[in-house]
């Protein structure tokens, strides 16, 4: 069994908390694209842009991070046994989102999740007792707070047509 | 430079197909394609050594969004094609995926006798309890009293069709519940599915955001079974009896049947031979 399988214990090694991000970065990237491409598929431009934007700000963290980590030997951890459980705290759950969902809408589900993921390694750097770990943790950290000021700026300059959900002039309706 | 992401032998990623999922924003069927690929990648499983067969609706939808072997076939007739395959090519991975219409209405018959067989294949079921792709007609598996189809304006009327009892009576060698709400937890229970050896069955509740948006409160619905995987069919069909459709998360039954895997004379080619083991 792997060594991040013990949900509960402290990460004391730095390889397994470089084997999280890595998987949290990859997550984010890879699922605010998923829901750009979504957006963009039912012609939901300003959403998709959001969605689109902090996509390729999560992908140039992986990029960094795997550079960082390409000579090492990270452990294996499946999926299920990351310390967080379920999802990984920066991707946005899929049932989340809606076609009509508004900009505002969108900008708070990143930033909940932003904070999320910023709240996860100022947990770790709390609970290890190796220096290493929570040095790189609290990094970790402060990068992530970075995307929640940039989130929260925009919230703030949202207008209140950005809080209005779309309106669908030609909605799904069930067979007549 | 190779990267340590790349260091593993597959990725989820790798698993899927450049093309684009058009199914809504918020569908459940997103997460079991993410579960798919997540499991497929754990099991560092190559591509060209699975496949993924479907028969007609959203969720059959899947194999054109995956980067290994797909069949999208007639609707209803997953099974059959996929049953053929594994039969055909034992080294496969097969797994078949669609929704309740497609499973359990139009495919219901095939459906039987796949458990029946238990033919070493891995069948997940996005159930949403509507027919989503022909704008919300009610499925086999829609509660009676559901009046949101101008077809079935005082609802159907008719008790819903049981997958995990039917799936269990008929001989499933392997049946779990999960919920689309938790990805990570339906990856894993996949795996399973997969290693199991038989006909493994895995009912995954999935939204239709669209013509049932009241389910999307499923995800506060839903409880994690509280007791682990029964051997037993007598106890696992007990313990659906006072089931409300609702626990998830866990294996219900995992049974010790052997597959079906016919054993193929060699007939060097001779289709004289062939014909004449069946001349009457």
């Amino acid at each position: 069994m792997s060594e991040g399988s013990t949900q509960d214990q402290p990460i004391n090694s730095l390889g397994v908390l470089l084997a999280h991000a890595l998987a949290m970065e990859t997550d984010a990237a890879e699922r605010y694209g998923e829901l750009a491409d979504q957006m963009e598929m039912h012609r939901k431009a300003d959403v998709a842009g959001i969605f689109r934007r902090l996509a390729k700000a999560e992908q140039k963290h992986l990029d960094e991070l795997e550079e960082m980590c390409a000579e090492m030997d990270l452990p294996h951890i499946a999926p299920w046994d990351f310390k967080w459980g379920g999802e990984s705290p920066e991707a946005i759950a899929v049932d989340r989102v809606s076609y009509q969902m508004s900009v505002k809408g969108a900008v708070l589900l990143a930033l909940h999740h932003e904070k999320l993921a910023y709240g996860f390694y100022s947990h770790v750097a709390n609970q290890t007792s190796d220096g290493e770990v929570r040095r790189l943790a609290r990094q970790f950290a402060d990068e992530e707070l970075q995307h929640v000021a940039w989130l929260e700026e925009w919230r703030d300059k949202c207008g209140p047509d950005d809080e209005k959900p779309f309106d669908d002039p030609d909605p799904p309706l069930s067979q007549e | 430079m190779e990267s340590c992401a790349q260091k593993k032998k597959f990725l989820a990623k790798d698993y899927k197909s450049d093309l684009k999922p058009i199914w809504c924003p918020g569908c459940g069927d997103y997460t079991v394609l993410n579960a798919i690929t997540r499991a497929l990648a754990e099991m560092a499983l190559p591509p060209e050594e699975v496949a993924v067969v479907s028969g007609i609706g959203c969720s059959s939808r899947i194999p054109a969004y995956t980067s290994v072997y797909g069949f999208h076939g007639v609707h209803g007739r997953a099974l059959p094609v996929a049953t053929g395959l594994k039969l055909a090519r034992p080294d496969l991975t097969v797994l078949v995926t669609g929704g309740d219409g497609d499973g359990f209405s139009i495919g219901g018959n095939h459906f039987l006798h796949a458990c029946r067989r238990n033919v070493d294949l891995t069948y997940i079921v996005m159930d949403n309890q509507v027919y989503g792709m022909t704008k919300g007609q009610a499925s086999p598996t829609t509660a009676p009293d559901w009046e949101g189809s101008k077809l079935t304006p005082e609802g159907t009327g008719i008790n819903p069709f049981q997958p995990l009892v039917v799936g269990l009576a008929s001989g499933a060698n392997f049946i779990a519940r999960v919920s689309s709400s938790d990805p990570v937890n339906m990856a894993q229970i996949m795996v399973e599915a997969i290693r199991h050896p038989g006909f493994s069955l895995v009912q995954v509740l999935s939204p239709c955001v669209t013509f049932r948006p009241e389910q999307q409160e499923w995800r506060d619905i839903v409880r994690t079974a509280v007791v682990d995987y029964t051997d037993d069919a007598a106890r696992a069909a007990r313990r659906l009896m006072t089931d409300d459709g609702f626990n998830v998360g866990k294996v219900l039954y995992k049974g010790s049947r052997p597959p079906y895997r016919p054993e193929f004379e060699n007939t060097d080619g001779s289709i004289g031979e062939l014909e004449a083991r069946f001349a009457l």
